[in-house]
């Protein structure tokens, strides 16, 4: 369309720009022919009123001394002196007949247009004078070349144009349409998640190339996520059964061990009869056993002391790792007005966090001494802060890659703070010590 | 006259062994049970029992709220926290919310025996399996300066070092050093023994802790 258009528009303006001048032309052309022919008419008269006029043959002799006769036209043209059966008495060089144009009827007085056999045009003029004529006419085919003879350049433009439009049409058709069609198609049949586009081919305009290379570009990013969505799926289901293998692990080895111990001594005393009371007092020994071992197993599921808030949970979870670990661990959450209140959600996140910190810098970085501190930066940013003084570790190391190698400690705390909107930053060198920075943003809204 | 005590838990089971014990102790007298917090919150309000056995987690409220509100209320009973949670937190957070007492569910009957009569007295008491150095051991703490008497009320009362810094107008780490003497001194490993073996040794007082 972008081509056609203009196209066509210039054939048209160029159309009619011709014509207009032809029409010019032609009126020049015929003043031109009329005025010569009654001129020369006039010329001719006033001669032979001069001479003797009984005698044709000795009068035309020195006729021919005028230019027209001798020289002929300075434009493309003749001028002949005919009796009235049109027979030519004198003329411009080169022309001797002139019965191809010669009408009885042609006016007198006014210009016309005549074809002659062959269909070439000519502008002829009368004029009367003593025995015939004197006709002056201009030939076209001469005036304006090869190319302009007859209205042929009107059935060239008209060529043209329809060679113009038919390359456009085509040009448009192999370069919009088709790839456009083929595009639609390729949309329709298209997998998301699943497939790439095929290449396009042939040329076409560069927007649907845009568009193609976008299109490749989301699919191969669908294909990408889809990956990931199946990894991380896989990923979860691996860790929760994992997760259920090592709870119905420790149930077996120590709670049931410690039940079917009690159930045996109970057993025991109600069949013997004997000792009851010191058997019952060893099955209470073993009923405790039991209690310690299940709160344990419930500290670890899901610690019940969360529900006291983020500063009383970090500071039990601190004080139990401080046993556990043999080393100094403190936290300190800087208290608000209003208290910061992250939900249970969020805090068992950050509680988690911090344990898989303080695990990576005593099993990694032989650190003595880890601290937390949670506290607010700006208007609802909370900042958890874990620094510890062990080895360090080069931070640069991919998260991915170390989790592939099943050192899922960073990839997850990395995930856990994606998931509640937030950031997580290691700082570490290997010169000594790690910071680990969890950044909340929105921290007062509950929603989150 | 036998001290008079509701009990509150809403798992039925407990409840029936708990009160079992109750009912066999002459001194004691069970007069009321609640299956929930609003229940237990109801009874104490008409009953005004001497001592409300309380379980942490419950239905409508839990127990430390439920302290909570007899210590705003002023109503004379006093509260005593009956759970399965070891957590020393749930100690710090109780007897900052009022309650006189923590006792595990798995307590023997002497031990409740005497719990209740201990608050009932006015004393508190936790249970050693709860708070591990709350047990039998013969130490006598090293006398606390008055600064380092100032830092451990205001820790117990929750607040960081920094907010203590700068309600006693010094630096963070002076904060630190003296919670570190104060931690020697008492012979504890964190600030939350710190703060249960002063209560223990009579460092600190309940009232103390609850004054504000």
């Amino acid at each position: 369309m972008c081509l056609i258009l203009p196209l066509s528009l210039a054939l048209v303006v160029a159309v009619f720009a011709m014509i207009g001048q032809e029409r010019a032309m032609e009126a020049t052309v015929r003043s031109y022919v009329q005025t010569l022919a009654d001129n020369m008419s006039f010329r001719l008269n006033a001669d032979f009123e001069r001479y003797d006029n009984s005698d044709l043959e000795a009068f035309l002799a020195p006729m021919s001394h005028y230019p027209v006769f001798s020289w002929g036209l300075s434009i493309p043209g003749w001028v002949a002196y005919v009796n009235k059966d049109g027979s030519v008495l004198l003329s411009s060089p080169g022309v001797h007949d002139i019965s191809g144009i010669w009408r009885h009827n042609l006016p007198i007085g006014s210009a016309v247009q005549v074809f002659d056999h062959s269909g070439d045009r000519y502008t002829v003029a009368v004029s009367p004078v003593t025995y015939g004529y004197v006709v002056a006419a201009v030939a076209w085919r001469e005036l304006l070349g090869g190319v302009m003879r007859d209205e042929i350049w009107l059935g060239l433009i008209f060529f043209v144009i329809l060679i113009g439009t038919a390359w456009a049409i085509n040009r448009m058709w192999r370069r919009l349409f088709s790839p456009l069609s083929e595009l639609a198609n390729e949309i329709d049949r298209l997998r998301m998640g699943k497939d790439v586009p095929n290449e396009i081919d042939g040329a076409s305009v560069i927007e649907i190339e845009r568009i193609h290379k976008a299109l490749t570009l989301f699919a191969a990013a669908a294909i990408e996520r889809n990956k990931l969505h199946n990894y991380y799926v896989q990923n979860t289901v691996k860790d929760q059964e994992k997760e259920r293998i090592d709870v119905a692990r420790e149930i077996h080895d120590g709670p049931l061990q410690d039940v079917t111990a009690l159930l045996q001594h109970i057993r025991i005393a109600v069949e013997d009869g004997s000792d009851v009371r010191e058997r019952i007092k060893k099955t209470e020994r073993l009923a405790m056993a039991v209690v310690r071992e299940l709160r344990g197993l419930c500290d670890e599921l899901a610690p019940p002391w969360m529900e006291l808030g983020v500063a009383d949970a970090l500071t039990e979870l601190a004080e139990r790792l401080s046993q556990n670990y043999d080393i100094d661990i403190t936290t300190e959450v800087v208290q608000q007005t209003p208290p910061l209140d992250l939900g249970a959600e969020r805090n068992l996140s950050l509680l988690r966090i911090f344990q898989e910190a303080v695990s990576n810098a005593v099993r990694h970085g032989d650190a003595t001494k880890v601290q937390g501190r949670l506290f607010v930066e700006g208007d609802s940013r909370a900042v958890f802060e874990i620094t510890d003084n062990g080895k360090g570790f080069d931070p640069g190391v991919d998260h991915e890659i170390l989790r592939l190698d099943g050192h899922r400690g960073l990839a997850n705390m990395t995930e856990r703070m994606a998931l509640m909107g937030g950031t997580f930053q290691v700082k570490s060198t290997s010169a000594g010590g790690t910071c680990i920075r969890c950044v909340l943003n929105n921290a007062f809204e509950k929603s989150a | 006259m036998p001290i008079r005590v509701i009990l509150a838990d809403d798992h039925p089971l407990t409840r029936a062994g708990i009160a079992e014990f109750l009912k066999r102790e002459s001194t004691l007298e069970l007069i009321g049970e609640a299956e929930d917090g609003l229940g237990a919150w109801q009874m104490i309000q008409e009953m005004k029992p001497d001592v409300a056995l309380l379980d942490i987690r419950m239905p409508g409220f839990d127990g430390i709220a439920i302290a909570q509100k007899i210590k705003e209320a002023k109503i004379p009973t006093a509260a005593v926290m009956l759970t399965s949670y070891d957590a020393q937190r749930y100690v710090m957070a109780s007897l900052r919310a009022g309650a006189r007492g923590f006792i595990l569910k798995t307590v023997t009957p002497k031990e409740l025996t005497s719990a209740i009569t201990t608050v009932n007295k006015g004393g508190f008491y936790l249970d050693p399996e709860a708070a591990s150095v709350m047990g039998e051991r013969e130490f006598v703490p090293e006398q606390l300066s008055t600064r380092e008497h100032e830092v451990l009320l205001l820790a117990a009362k929750g607040l960081s070092s920094k907010e203590v810094a700068a309600k006693l107008f010094i630096s963070e780490r002076t904060v630190q050093t003296h919670l570190a003497s104060i931690y020697d001194k008492l012979g504890s490993r964190n600030k939350t023994e710190a703060l249960l073996l002063s209560l223990k040794y009579g460092v600190l007082s309940l009232e103390e802790l609850l004054e504000d």
